[in-house]
């Protein structure tokens, strides 16, 4: 059995499922901030190449 | 991703996670979600304070439980364990203020060179995209698993 040191090293973390957290999907939480994104991303999308800064 | 962080909690398509930070100011839960765009396939990352005597949500509150570094990991590893669970996916974050945005820029400078290795990190600048540089203000972030 892996200890708590030897888990938290590996890059994909441990998640135990809690079905009580689906309640959370479908709820607007955060919605100023997705309005946000979709308001932001409307006109720019995503990244077309990777892009250095000038 | 050797510093401490929280044990999480979701549901199970993992868009949605809680943990709960432990400091000076007792335990305070947090949710993170993963939040469908208009755009497919890209996901907003936000995340925030769940009030337990309401149960909403605050991704404005300053916290100050003295365990930033451990909540930010945290967060972090929620992003390798979306991107696995469904790894075609964007994310996007920003912050509720500009900020809110600085932290998270410094939070990304903080694991780039560790998480560059797994991601694409890009940073919004003038309305374009283009490859995260530590130092640079930027708008907004993007993550792509590569």
């Amino acid at each position: 059995m892996k200890n708590i040191d030897e888990l938290n090293k590996k890059k994909i973390p441990v998640v135990r499922i809690d079905n009580s957290l689906e309640q959370f999907k479908d709820q607007p939480i955060f919605q100023e901030k997705v309005d946000k994104a979709n308001e932001m991303l409307k006109n720019i999308g995503l990244p077309k190449s990777k892009k250095h800064h000038r | 991703m050797k510093l401490p962080r929280y044990e999480l909690k979701a549901e199970k398509s993992l868009m949605v996670f809680e943990f709960v930070s432990e400091g000076p100011k007792g335990e305070i839960p947090k949710l993170i979600k993963y939040s469908e765009t208009n755009l497919k396939d890209l996901y907003n990352l936000a995340f925030g304070d769940k009030n337990l005597k309401t149960g909403e949500i605050d991704d404005t509150i300053v916290s100050n439980n003295g365990d930033s570094e451990k909540v930010l990991a945290t967060v972090v590893s929620t992003v390798y364990a979306f991107c696995d669970k469904h790894p075609e996916s964007w994310i996007f974050a920003t912050g509720s203020t500009k900020s809110r945005t600085r932290l998270y820029r410094m939070g990304i400078t903080k694991y780039i060179d560790e998480v560059g290795k797994d991601f694409d990190v890009y940073g919004l600048r003038d309305n374009e995209w283009e490859e995260f540089v530590k130092e640079i203000e930027y708008d907004a972030f993007l993550v792509k698993h590569k």
